[in-house]
């Protein structure tokens, strides 16, 4: 019985179909604790200085069209956050009168609602 | 030592070989970087590869719900196949007569392309009720011909006093197929796995035709239906079409060496 066991579990299906299903528990795991829709990232001007009172756009990229889903505004610190989004090809614009813009950037998520904690800050440049 | 030196022929496989990958490696590295077939110049391994495509046609169209369908479908015509084709089979191997009439119908019946009979198979289909249902898209693959004759010849490389000895025992003809050729007959039945799962899983006219409601739906037509929702889309299209192609790669990767034993089944004798 234990003989038959072990061949079973080193059979060549097993191994293969096994580890599939192993990574895909492990996957889905990761995604069940990173979906929360977090998006946190700090505005910064030309010279590295924190902006506050910018606004930051979250828009939704699908396969067809480009659509704004959320606005927020940066903290004194100049740090923004966004909470609960189901999305997973995102753009992030900011701009703020009289310091300037940032073009929409895109981010790509490989799962709907991934947690995004951007290490670079968005940078006001262009200030038309 | 051989007479001959064999590495010319060995370059000459890997060449080939290599030759033969080049389309599957193009797929793969459009999935990877969506990069344009007439990006010049072009290269093998690709530029700034990513994963992105594949979430892509994840979201874009309910992909989930497609592959449990195909799966389903397949299953069904995997298990049927088996079922039918080692019955037929069995019964080619014995004495009947117009046996000869018989094979010979079969034959002829495999010249005739599935396309020829697809109306009368719809009405048949229409008749039992089964349109739009997993059965309905099963139902003209459930046996094929090709996979009857592979259980055929395995079946009759098994020795004749067995299946006498068995009968002596007092077995029916039932169980001498279920408990004595079948368990000696694994490599046509990973022949009939992997035949009846590839046919099931890239068939494309049948489901169009009988399936009304989306959710029906299998892979090869959520492709055409993603062709149809979404335009400039290089990348995702070939990531759709690995998705597609995999599960049918790694069936026929785990199971080739029974496949290629079960397909040489009779081809020599003694």
């Amino acid at each position: 019985m234990k003989e038959r066991f072990r061949s079973w579990l080193s059979n060549r299906y097993t191994i293969t179909l096994g580890s599939m299903a192993l990574l895909a528990a492990l996957w889905n795991i990761y995604v069940a604790m990173n979906n929360d829709g977090i998006i946190t990232g700090r505005v910064v001007d030309r010279n590295d200085q924190p902006v506050s009172g910018a606004i930051v756009v979250l828009s939704e990229k699908s396969l067809l069209v480009t659509a704004s889903r959320a606005k927020t505004t940066t903290n004194t610190d100049g740090t923004f956050r966004f909470t609960g989004h189901h999305l997973y090809h995102i753009y992030l614009e900011t701009y703020k009168e009289g310091v300037g813009r940032m073009p929409s950037k895109e981010f790509r998520l490989y799962f709907k609602g991934q947690n995004l904690f951007l290490k670079k800050p968005l940078v006001l440049a262009d200030s038309r | 030592m051989p007479k001959h030196p064999r590495w010319p022929i060995h370059l000459i496989l890997i060449f080939v070989s290599a030759l033969m990958l080049i389309p599957f490696i193009w797929v793969l590295k459009t999935s990877l970087s969506g990069e344009n077939i007439f990006a010049y110049p072009p290269s093998i391994f690709p530029r700034n590869p990513h994963l992105f495509y594949y979430v892509d046609v994840w979201y874009a169209i309910p992909f989930f719900r497609y592959l449990v369908n195909s799966v389903i479908v397949s299953a069904v015509v995997v298990l049927a196949n088996i079922f039918f084709n080692s019955m037929a089979g069995y019964a080619l191997t014995r004495d009947f007569p117009a046996k000869k009439t018989m094979i010979l119908l079969f034959l002829s019946c495999m010249m005739i392309p599935f396309q020829v009979t697809i109306i009368p198979a719809y009405l048949i289909t229409k008749k039992l009720a089964l349109l739009n249902s997993y059965l309905g898209m099963a139902l003209p693959v459930c046996s094929t011909i090709i996979c009857i004759f592979v259980f055929k010849a395995s079946f009759e490389a098994i020795p004749k006093s067995l299946i006498d000895a068995a009968r002596i025992d007092g077995l029916s003809e039932w169980k001498i197929v279920w408990r004595i050729l079948l368990p000696l007959s694994k490599s046509a039945i990973a022949t009939n796995v992997i035949l009846a799962f590839i046919w099931s899983w890239n068939n494309f006219l049948w489901p169009l035709i009988i399936i009304r409601d989306q959710e029906m739906q299998t892979l090869p037509l959520g492709l055409s239906r993603f062709l149809t929702v979404v335009e400039d889309t290089t990348g995702a299209l070939y990531a759709f079409c690995i998705m597609v192609l995999l599960p049918g790669l790694i069936l026929f990767l785990l199971a080739q060496k029974e496949f290629i034993a079960g397909l040489t089944t009779g081809a020599a004798k003694g």
